[in-house]
């Protein structure tokens, strides 16, 4: 109980931390709309590769087998390129520069736990692309010509389980950004191992290619490998190509997936903290 | 003669300067999976559809490769005025580059190197080659010519949008980020076979930024499939063209730059 209570003030300064750089990050209107520029085009491209696939290929049923529509594509592919934006693509600026320019030191006489503290700055930093540039990507999405257009969700419950997933995949990926993050604090690595963890992420998530339509005999390792969690469970959900029971157990997942990365992250933390190099002078 | 030679003293100091970092192969690596994972998407869309029409996995894949080696080689050797936007006009440090008494397209463009960037060259000349071999194509002294002017053609072409993206730079530097249209989602575009891509993409692409007749063209002459040599042989002017339309915005860029910084 006494413990309890002495975490109040921290997760109440993590909120604050997190409310603040929200706020920042709202600013930056045009980057939003030149961004969703193109992530529109990049939409668009992928709409007509897949709408020639499913039209002219020589074996153009390949995708009804694998249990998707066009229209179901086509609805994933604009959601993609939506909840592809809290991805971690980067290391949050701040805390990079914090990293390699020694001030690692200053965070750490903060009376904030260090792991918490960036899990909020990280997790604003996922959110706040989201915004303009996300809100531009649906409004734009939705008025499309009919073979373009996003459709809505194939059943309400379906709405509302994909709308719990997708707040799991937020924390999901906010706690992998974070477990990277923690490999970037040995500076001599460069950031080599962090774009390639961030990269596999990124494959595995659905982004590059629905899940669905991968080879058929790594559909099971596909579903319980963690990154499925970023994109492609809330995707199915919303699409209506995953019934709300397994929704329950695929969200579980995504979950248990969160909680062994921040496991992972805050013990890598500690033990990178025990023997750290402050860089500069 | 000398700004050449100027060029690449510059490019030899960064160059030393990024191997200092213990961790540089990792840079390597790190790119080079991004070069073989990026076209995953499609070959498995392939796997799972199998070819479309006469289109096959190779064909398109190797339109790709072309767009990719040239866009890898122009990301490799003129670093500079990619990153010139955010690295030298918001800083300032263009101004003292006008103040030395040498080229100043040479200085901006020597001005970064990063070794791993080659690795995006290696990539995709390997997939390149491999796909010829898999569509039997001749390696004649004809087609190999073919093939060297597209990609010198393409590193001309993709140093144009860098430079045009430059010259945009010196009158706003917020919401420059459509620019990747032209670069790292232009070469996505192969991804169609082109007798089934909407006309306005193939327009776009032909006519104001060459980047199909940088790869589409010459892949056609050199295995056959219908366009002729002297198509595939306009990747170098059409290239050098769009790479001095750019050089005119960015001389206009240069002449009304007012200074930054501090």
């Amino acid at each position: 109980m006494k413990k309890l209570q002495s975490s109040i003030p921290i997760i109440r300064g993590c909120f604050s931390i997190f409310k603040i750089k929200t706020a920042e990050g709202f600013q930056y209107r045009m980057a939003g709309l030149a961004g969703a520029s193109t992530s529109i085009f990049w939409g668009l491209i992928e709409i007509t590769v897949y709408t020639i696939f499913f039209k002219y290929a020589n074996n153009r049923e390949a995708g009804l087998q694998a249990g998707m529509t066009l229209r179901q594509i086509v609805s994933y592919v604009w959601l993609s390129q939506l909840f592809f934006l809290m991805q971690p693509m980067n290391i949050d600026k701040d805390i990079l520069r914090k990293i390699t320019s020694g001030d690692v030191a200053v965070e750490l006489c903060r009376p904030l736990d260090l792991y918490f503290h960036w899990f909020a700055k990280t997790a604003a930093s996922r959110l706040t692309p989201m915004f303009w540039r996300g809100s531009i990507i649906l409004i734009f999405a939705m008025i499309m010509p009919l073979s373009y257009r996003l459709l809505p969700p194939e059943s309400l419950t379906g709405f509302f389980f994909m709308i719990l997933s997708i707040f799991s995949a937020f924390l999901l990926c906010t706690a992998y950004a974070m477990f990277i993050c923690t490999v970037r604090l040995n500076v001599a690595l460069g950031e080599g191992p962090a774009y390639i963890l961030m990269l596999i992420g990124g494959i595995l998530s659905g982004a590059y290619l629905p899940l669905q339509l991968w080879p058929d005999v790594m559909q099971k390792f596909l579903l319980y490998q963690p990154f499925a969690g970023y994109l492609d469970i809330p995707l199915r959900l919303y699409i209506g190509t995953m019934s709300t029971d397994s929704g329950l157990f695929a969200i579980s997942l995504q979950l248990c997936w969160t909680v062994v990365f921040i496991a992972a992250g805050k013990v890598l933390m500690s033990f990178r903290l025990k023997n750290l190099i402050i860089q500069g002078g | 003669m000398k700004s050449l030679k100027l060029y690449f003293k510059y490019i030899r100091i960064n160059m030393l300067s990024g191997l200092q970092y213990k961790g540089w192969w990792l840079m390597i690596l790190q790119t080079l999976i991004v070069v073989v994972t990026d076209p995953i998407g499609i070959i498995l869309l392939f796997y799972r559809f199998g070819s479309v029409g006469e289109w096959s996995v190779e064909k398109i894949l190797l339109i790709y490769a072309i767009a990719v080696t040239s866009f890898g080689l122009a990301e490799t050797f003129s670093r500079g005025f990619d990153y010139f936007p955010w690295r030298m006009i918001r800083s300032g440090d263009f101004d003292r580059i006008l103040l030395r008494p040498c080229s100043v397209f040479v200085q901006v463009a020597g001005s970064f190197f990063h070794i791993h960037r080659i690795s995006r060259v290696f990539g995709g000349f390997c997939a390149i080659i491999w796909c010829m071999l898999k569509l039997d194509a001749v390696f004649s002294p004809l087609n190999v010519l073919v093939l060297i002017m597209a990609l010198i053609g393409g590193y001309f072409a993709y140093t144009g949008v860098f430079v045009m993206t430059s010259g945009i730079a010196f009158f706003t530097i917020e919401g420059l980020d459509w620019i990747y249209i032209f670069t790292n989602a232009s070469y996505q575009v192969t991804r169609c076979p082109i007798d089934y891509m909407p006309k306005i993409l193939r327009n776009l692409f032909t006519f104001f930024m060459p980047m199909l007749v940088i790869s589409y063209y010459p892949a056609s002459a050199i295995c056959g499939w219908g366009e002729g040599y002297a198509k595939g042989l306009l990747a170098l002017p059409a290239g050098l063209a769009f790479l001095g339309f750019s050089l005119y915005i960015w001389r206009f860029g240069v002449r009304h730059y007012q200074s930054t910084g501090s």
